[in-house]
């Protein structure tokens, strides 16, 4: 049986491919024009890279130098959330900082931001200057409508380094 | 583009060899799945999915990119373009669909689609990547993620109603007049 006989006839598909590109098209032409009459129209061509999303619409980064930190951390006017897992939280942490293991997000997020403001101004770290989930746990926090957040690269390491203060343990759940 | 009535079904009985069609026996109804209401129902449910999943996306472009993102498996540079096009490629064909105009062009794009995301979620449940869907809704912010096995199983059934459609639009039923032919 060849597939002449299976198939209902050719025109079937040649109206497929002719219509089949007509949609598209009038998809693509209607998609850029509503997109550019749009009040916040999306560039076609965004930059997605980690840094680029890390950047707020004031043009400013999340990321900020262990300096900022430090001030945030002695007027006591920032959280601070450890991005790493809880083994390395309790092997030592940032004084008084929570911790949000970026690999379990989800599991904890609740838990952790219970008493939290929306508005409160939360620091995220990890270790390590190509580790990313500080940042990662940044974005996410801003997805989840914390926007006052901000990103320590390598801060663990940074925070040791400068001899600031650190302690060991699980979080216990207390603010 | 052609009129109307060519892209009609065209799946009606033969008659020119009298009432008793060779696919129609005397005294038995029609096989279910031969029915003319089939493909209607199905074109219908599929089109009313399509219009509604393509609303929310593009009421809300920037967070339905997001959701493309997420998925990680297009270039960078074709996520804001998808995000653009793809919500008014699914409402046309949703409109096509429920109105039966340019079926096999309709047809060949729904199954198309399907296929990819049906395609895109396994590729990510294979990897172990723990997205949020972002099939009806662009919202992210799900603290439940329902089980990535529930959104295959949807796409699944989905796939399963277009690929029906798209052998009633484009696939000959075995008769025996086909088979003398």
């Amino acid at each position: 049986m060849t597939l002449k006989y299976i198939f209902k006839s050719e025109q079937k598909w040649f109206q497929m491919i002719r219509q089949s590109s007509g949609i598209f098209l009038i998809a693509v032409i209607i998609g850029l024009a509503v997109n550019q009459l749009h009040p916040n129209k999306l560039p076609l061509v965004a930059n997605w890279s980690l840094e680029a999303r890390l950047t707020l619409e004031s043009g400013e980064s999340m990321v900020i130098p262990i300096e900022e930190a430090r001030e945030l951390f002695l007027s006591q006017s920032a959280i601070f959330l450890d991005a790493r897992s809880s083994k390395l939280y309790e092997h030592g942490h940032i004084l008084r900082a929570r911790n949000l293991p970026w690999n379990a997000v989800d599991e904890h997020f609740d838990t952790v931001m219970a008493d939290i403001h929306h508005d409160a101004l939360l620091i995220a770290y990890c270790d390590g200057e190509s580790c990313a989930e500080g940042k990662y746990l940044a974005l996410e926090l801003f997805y989840r409508g914390y926007e006052n957040v901000r990103v320590l690269v390598n801060g663990w390491s940074l925070w040791v380094e400068q001899h600031l203060p650190v302690e060991k343990g699980s979080w216990q759940g207390e603010s | 583009m052609k009129h109307l009535h060519e892209n009609a079904d065209s799946s009606l009985p033969d008659y020119s060899q009298g009432i008793h069609a060779p696919d129609h026996e005397p005294g038995k109804s029609r096989r279910w799945y031969q029915a003319k209401v089939l493909p209607f129902v199905v074109r219908l449910i599929l089109g009313g999915v399509f219009i509604y999943a393509s609303v929310d996306k593009i009421l809300h472009p920037a967070a339905f990119a997001e959701a493309v993102y997420n998925y990680k498996i297009l270039p960078d540079a074709l996520i804001n373009l998808t995000a653009i096009i793809l919500p008014w490629l699914e409402l046309l064909l949703g409109i096509f669909l429920l109105s039966g105009v340019y079926l096999p062009g309709a047809v060949f794009l729904i199954n198309i689609l399907l296929v990819t995301f049906f395609v895109a979620l396994v590729f990510n449940l294979a990897r172990g990547l723990d997205i949020h869907c972002g099939c009806f809704t662009t919202s992210q912010e799900a603290t439940i993620n329902p089980c990535m096995c529930l959104y295959m199983l949807r796409d699944g059934a989905f796939l399963l109603l277009a690929l029906y459609l798209f052998s009633h639009v484009f696939l000959r039923k075995r008769t025996t007049k086909n088979i003398e032919r």
